[in-house]
């Protein structure tokens, strides 16, 4: 069966290692990967996309060396690959342009301020996840525990 | 290392390959042919496959017409065929009866209803409806309860059971959130939805797809038309939905004293809208009123079809969002019962098996009881596609079942038994839907399910004694 991966991706080691701590939630049905930079990132949804698996959750920072994550996100939105995956962008030095250029250009899904309750980020991952796998016509049932079970019921319906 | 998936596989292709390969002689069957040989070994394939589920149900059932298609058809594999007409050899079905599983009446009829659900939905009449019928309760739990069960059950009459569990699972799911998570209420709460979708199924030919296979063996003078269904399914879910609620109400009492659910909106007023009401409305009418007009329910199953599709109610885009498994799924189960009774190895099986000297009770208990088992573990459609051709064959077979009511009796008793299956997460989609909530715990839907079961059992008895009692059979 295809595989659901959600990415992080975060410069900074100790605030990419909480990340990856919240969202450990998701283990066991969900594969989670870790990037430190937005070219390690591109690598990593080549050669997912390229095993016919799916990048169902990117969740980014912003401020980032070399290439930002408002940046990155602009790119994989206009890439026929991965227009469906959810992003979400986590950050704490987004300006008001980088802002707008989020939700026009990247068309982010969601926004999330650093620093965050792990709840909340859990509940958002979990919620696009859910519409994720309801667009892309993946069978849910497998991923019942994990997901987001109103939003599934108002997808459902 | 052999995991749980291959030995699953080995299990599924072994045994029918086995039945295929062992000489006509070694089957306790009197004369048996090659085409009953392969239609056995094609059982035991669909048997095995919708029990197991190495593949989606739906897969299995295209898997069984492809495989008439080629092993049994007039226009099959040449090898495979080509002994056709020597002696002992048996008949081969036409290629034409089997792809006419694929646009049997009773799976236009399950598409009209498809339609009427589709459209319901998109104009939102489910919501507003379920909104409008919920105000009366108030807002006492036990009465909540009651309205809740009481809507999920009708819509489930007309709507498929996962779609209507889906619905109003959305509509208390922000309620389940502010209860104490020790509060039993919850889970009655929670609980109660599953149970009237699954009980709400029976009330109508097209409430759930096992009803719709039955259809397929209440022919000629055993025909039930839809109002003769719903004059005794509509008391019966009454009655089981009554006893669900009792049982819920016992069990898992609400301590919460108030419960305030909030459906949003307001009845459309757009042309399309009163297009979509009266559409609905006189659809069933028309199924009620079948003696006034002469229209079967597969006629008249069309006619929201045509007039959704051409107001633009119904598009392209929507078209494409037809639940084809289900539909398949039941194609399959037709086409198994075609090979079954075309080929003759129904009846000759039946011969074969001294059931003229069991009581006609215990078969007709046993029968019963088989389906309701099954339908615990495995899909409720695909019980009633392995079982229902056997069960009428039994049926019209069996002197001593006649006074009883004869195969009419047998199969709407097997029918409605398969769709009490509701003991376990999988049992049923509405079932796993609910569990997933979280506010149930398997054991909690084990007990409820298990009760519903055997008293649904005892009231099934009891409608076919009633039912014999006023000569409908």
């Amino acid at each position: 069966m295809e595989k659901i991966y959600i990415l992080c991706i975060e410069d900074q080691s100790e605030v990419l290692h909480s990340v990856l701590e919240h969202l450990s939630f998701f283990e066991g049905h969900i594969t989670i990967e870790e990037c430190e930079s937005t070219a390690e990132a591109k690598q990593l949804i080549n050669e997912i996309d390229g095993e016919g698996d799916y990048v169902g959750v990117i969740v980014s920072d912003h401020a980032m060396p070399v290439q930002t994550g408002v940046e990155f996100l602009i790119e994989l939105n206009n890439d026929f690959r991965f227009v469906d995956t959810k992003k979400i962008l986590l950050t704490g030095q987004a300006t008001h342009m980088d802002t707008i250029q989020a939700i026009n250009q990247a068309a982010i899904d969601k926004y999330i301020e650093k620093p965050w309750k792990k709840e909340h980020l859990v509940e958002l991952v979990s919620t696009m996840l859910t519409e994720f796998i309801i667009k892309k016509g993946i069978p849910y049932e497998p991923f019942l525990q994990v997901l987001d079970k109103p939003r599934l019921f108002e997808l459902l319906k | 290392m052999i995991n749980k998936k291959t030995i699953i596989w080995i299990i599924s292709l072994a045994l029918p390959i086995i039945v295929l390969l062992l000489p006509t002689s070694s089957f306790p069957i009197e004369g048996m042919t090659v085409v009953e040989q392969r239609v056995i070994a094609l059982f035991v394939l669909a048997a095995l496959f919708w029990i197991l589920e190495p593949i989606p149900i739906y897969a299995t059932s295209i898997l069984i017409i492809v495989l008439e298609l080629i092993m049994i058809s007039d226009k099959g594999l040449n090898f495979l065929i080509a002994d056709k007409d020597v002696e002992g050899f048996g008949t081969l079905l036409s290629y034409k009866s089997i792809f006419g599983t694929f646009s049997s009446p009773i799976i236009l009829l399950f598409m009209g209803g498809f339609f009427l659900a589709m459209a319901s939905t998109k104009y939102r009449l489910d919501q507003n409806l379920a909104r409008v019928l919920l105000k009366p309760f108030g807002t006492k739990p036990s009465m909540i309860i009651m309205g809740l069960m009481a809507i999920t059950a009708v819509f489930s009459m007309f709507m498929s059971n996962t779609a209507t569990t889906a619905m109003m699972l959305s509509i208390i799911a922000p309620v389940l959130v502010y209860f104490d998570q020790d509060d039993p209420g919850r889970i009655s709460l929670a609980l109660c939805i599953p149970v009237a979708a699954n009980i709400g199924g029976m009330g109508t030919p097209i409430g759930t797809p096992p009803n719709a296979i039955a259809l397929k063996y209440l022919t000629g003078t055993d025909a039930i038309s839809f109002g003769e269904w719903m004059a005794f399914g509509v008391p019966f879910v009454l009655v089981l939905l009554t006893i669900g609620w009792v049982l819920l109400n016992t069990l898992f009492p609400a301590r919460k004293k108030e419960i305030k659910l909030e459906i949003k909106g307001e009845f459309l007023k757009t042309r399309k809208a009163i297009i979509v009401y009266i559409t609905f409305a006189g659809t069933i009418l028309m199924w009620l009123f079948d003696f006034v007009h002469g229209m079967n329910s597969y006629i008249v199953a069309m006619i929201p079809v045509a007039v959704f599709l051409m107001f633009n109610i119904i598009t392209k885009e929507d078209l494409k969002k037809i639940s084809w498994d289900v539909l398949w799924l039941v194609s399959g189960g037709i086409a198994l019962g075609l090979a079954l009774g075309k080929s003759g190895l129904a009846e000759n099986a039946v011969n074969s098996i001294p059931f003229s000297e069991f009581p006609a009770l215990l078969i007709i208990g046993f029968a019963a009881l088989l389906a309701t088992t099954m339908a615990n573990f495995m899909s409720n459609t695909a019980t009633a596609n392995l079982l229902l051709p056997i069960i009428a064959a039994v049926g019209t077979t069996v002197i001593s079942i006649e006074p009883l009511g004869g195969s009419k009796m047998l199969v709407l008793g097997t029918t409605l038994a398969a769709s009490l299956g509701m003991a376990l997460p999988i049992s049923t989609p509405p079932n796993a839907l609910a569990h997933a909530t979280g506010a149930i715990k398997t054991g909690q839907m084990a007990k409820v399910g298990l009760i519903m079961g055997a008293i649904g059992l005892a009231a099934v008895f009891g409608l076919l004694y009633i039912l014999n009692m006023v000569n409908f059979f």
